[in-house]
């Protein structure tokens, strides 16, 4: 789980979304806080399924599962099982 | 008439009719026009002031900015979605001196960014104004001034827009020609309605009685129950529709119930329109055109012209005369290339405190848009690239998006962007970024542009990109390409 939240905030920092100083909470909103938008959600749902090795259902594609760090790393584990 | 009459005028008609819907919840026309009342109402001892606003897109949004014009007040709308520094540059900018917040955009910036503020009144659903400060001062503002949008500008400096009533209303009432917009049509608004293009889907629904259905782009599955709503008139930019036609069944089934898919704020290609055909043959495309400085809309192409005449924007819309000058102000014959000009009431006041960036921009009352372009023989307008594009290379003025047309044209490529570096006895040179076709070869694109084009256009070196140099507000401009140019660098 940590492993893969730590994966998720790596990239987010290393494709200019994020400050490299600037600290993330597990339930923040992703896009309410300016980090992530349409395109960039796009770009990390690709960076995603290609890491893991997973297929995202589009009935899945919805705040739950995208808008925070916990969100993200709980849906990764269900899919990854 | 101002915009927010239009309601008061619909609540007496059809008071229970729809006009905002949002997520689970909708409001009538009567109500609407209560609630911009309420919070209008601590508007009110203000005489023609500025006031930004800092509000996500949503119903309150629309029933704040109602408010600032019912009181007759100025309105800021801030682009929300800008780092913090550019909404500060803007304000800077604005000389406003009263602000309008959400609660959720009050604890976002926090209470020491609202320290600058003579007023500051937060707003939520449940309380329509709960005033922090307040203090009025005087404001010598242009009589006619009731918004200003700011462009962020292709040089970067924020340059506020100054609207009329007049010029919203105005435009407002062509774009419904255009799109036959009635009151039993619902548009929907995923695009940021701080902007020209979004506050004009508001207007023009509104001033016609009918609806508009408030979502984002965010994500996908809500995006597409939104259009599945039974909304009759989709808005988007171009990258809108490229992201939507990622998911084919699901465009298919939610756009099956759309009369109209509408854009604007960046040309449609060919490939978006013919995934578009080929998943929904009944859905009309209609690609628009237009600038901040004129309202919003200035052209439109008619929807049986799309798929001859995609990479044109039409015709003017109704209350728009365009034409082409050439450098001495005249009327340039077609097929040659000038300045796209335009007049009609939509036509801005100018720039806010910035007389000299005005009388660049609007000369004998033609506004200069700064796009080059072309009258073609049936009168539909072609645009060639924007006029502060053209870069020196070698010395010799060039038009970027002419080379980038040229190299695609004749090569087995998909999008071709060309990059001005800087060269040691040229002064500026060129690189090319490629997204490549299959059958790309960097060899074989070399080997043309030594073969067609003159010495000082061969490119230094050749790059292979995998996505569209956008900017932040998704579109393609010289900068866009010379910042993704330096991000792929930096890269290597």
């Amino acid at each position: 789980m940590e492993q893969i939240k730590n994966d998720i905030v790596d990239y987010l920092k290393a494709n200019s979304f994020m400050d490299n100083n600037s600290s993330l909470k597990d339930n923040d909103s992703l896009t309410q806080n300016g980090i992530i938008d349409s395109i960039g959600l796009l770009e990390l749902m690709d960076y995603i399924c290609e890491k893991y090795s997973i297929e995202i259902p589009e009935d899945m594609l919805t705040p739950e599962n995208f808008d925070s760090l916990q969100g993200i790393t709980n849906m990764i584990t269900k899919l990854a099982k | 008439m101002r915009i927010d009459a239009y309601i008061t005028e619909y609540a007496k008609k059809t008071p229970q009719s729809i006009s905002l819907e949002e997520g689970k919840s909708s409001i009538s026309y009567s109500c609407l026009d209560d609630d911009i009342n309420a919070i209008a109402s601590s508007l009110m001892d203000f005489n023609h002031c500025r006031f930004a606003i800092l509000a996500e897109s949503g119903m309150l949004y629309v029933k704040v900015l109602m408010a600032v014009y019912r009181s007759a007040n100025i309105a800021i709308p801030l682009p929300i979605e800008f780092p913090k520094f550019s909404i500060e540059k803007i304000l800077n900018a604005a000389h406003v001196n009263n602000i309008i917040a959400t609660d959720t955009q009050y604890s976002k910036f926090g209470e020491d960014f609202f320290e600058r503020f003579g007023t500051v009144i937060i707003i939520s659903s449940s309380d329509f104004g709960k005033i922090l400060h307040k203090k009025i001062e005087t404001e010598k503002n242009n009589p006619e001034l009731r918004l200003v949008l700011y462009t962020s500008g292709t040089t970067g400096t924020p340059k506020g827009v100054m609207l009329s009533d007049r010029n919203l209303a105005a435009n407002a009432e062509s774009i419904i020609k255009v799109l036959r917009i009635t009151s039993r049509d619902k548009g929907a608004l995923v695009i940021s309605p701080h902007h020209a293009f979004g506050n004009s889907i508001i207007n023009s629904h509104l001033v016609a009685g009918g609806s508009v259905r408030i979502g984002n782009m965010n994500f996908i599955d809500s995006a597409f129950n939104l259009i599945g709503s039974d909304v009759s008139i989709f808005y988007g930019v171009p990258s809108t529709y490229r992201i939507l036609l990622r998911y084919p069944d699901r465009f298919k089934k939610a756009f099956s119930s759309v009369r109209t898919a509408a854009s604007a704020g960046g040309g449609m290609d060919q490939a978006i329109v013919k995934d578009i055909r080929g998943l929904v043959p009944s859905l009309e495309i209609l690609p628009m055109y237009g600038q901040t400085e004129a309202t919003a809309r200035l052209a439109y192409l008619p929807a049986e012209d799309v798929d001859e005449f995609v990479d044109t924007i039409g015709k003017a819309i109704s209350g728009v005369i365009l034409d082409v000058f050439d450098s001495e102000y005249k009327p340039a014959k077609p097929n040659i290339t000038g300045e796209l000009v335009a007049t009609g009431d939509n036509i801005m006041l100018g720039y806010l405190d910035d007389e000299i960036a005005t009388e660049k921009k609007i000369i004998n009352g033609w506004l200069y848009t700064g796009d080059l372009a072309q009258k073609l023989p049936n009168g539909y307008i072609r645009l060639l690239g924007r006029k502060d594009d053209l870069i020196k290379i070698g010395d010799h003025r060039v038009n970027p998006r002419e080379i980038e047309r040229s190299i695609e044209e004749n090569n087995e490529v998909s999008k071709v962007f060309v990059v001005p570096v800087h060269h040691e006895l040229m002064g500026t040179a060129i690189s090319l970024m490629v997204m490549p076709a299959t059958g790309t070869e960097i060899e074989k694109l070399f080997a043309f542009c030594r073969k067609s084009l003159p010495g000082y256009l061969c490119p230094r070196e050749i790059l292979f990109i995998d996505h569209l140099p956008l900017s932040e507000n998704g579109k393609i401009s010289n900068r866009s390409i010379i910042e993704e140019y330096q991000h792929v660098k930096a890269s290597m």
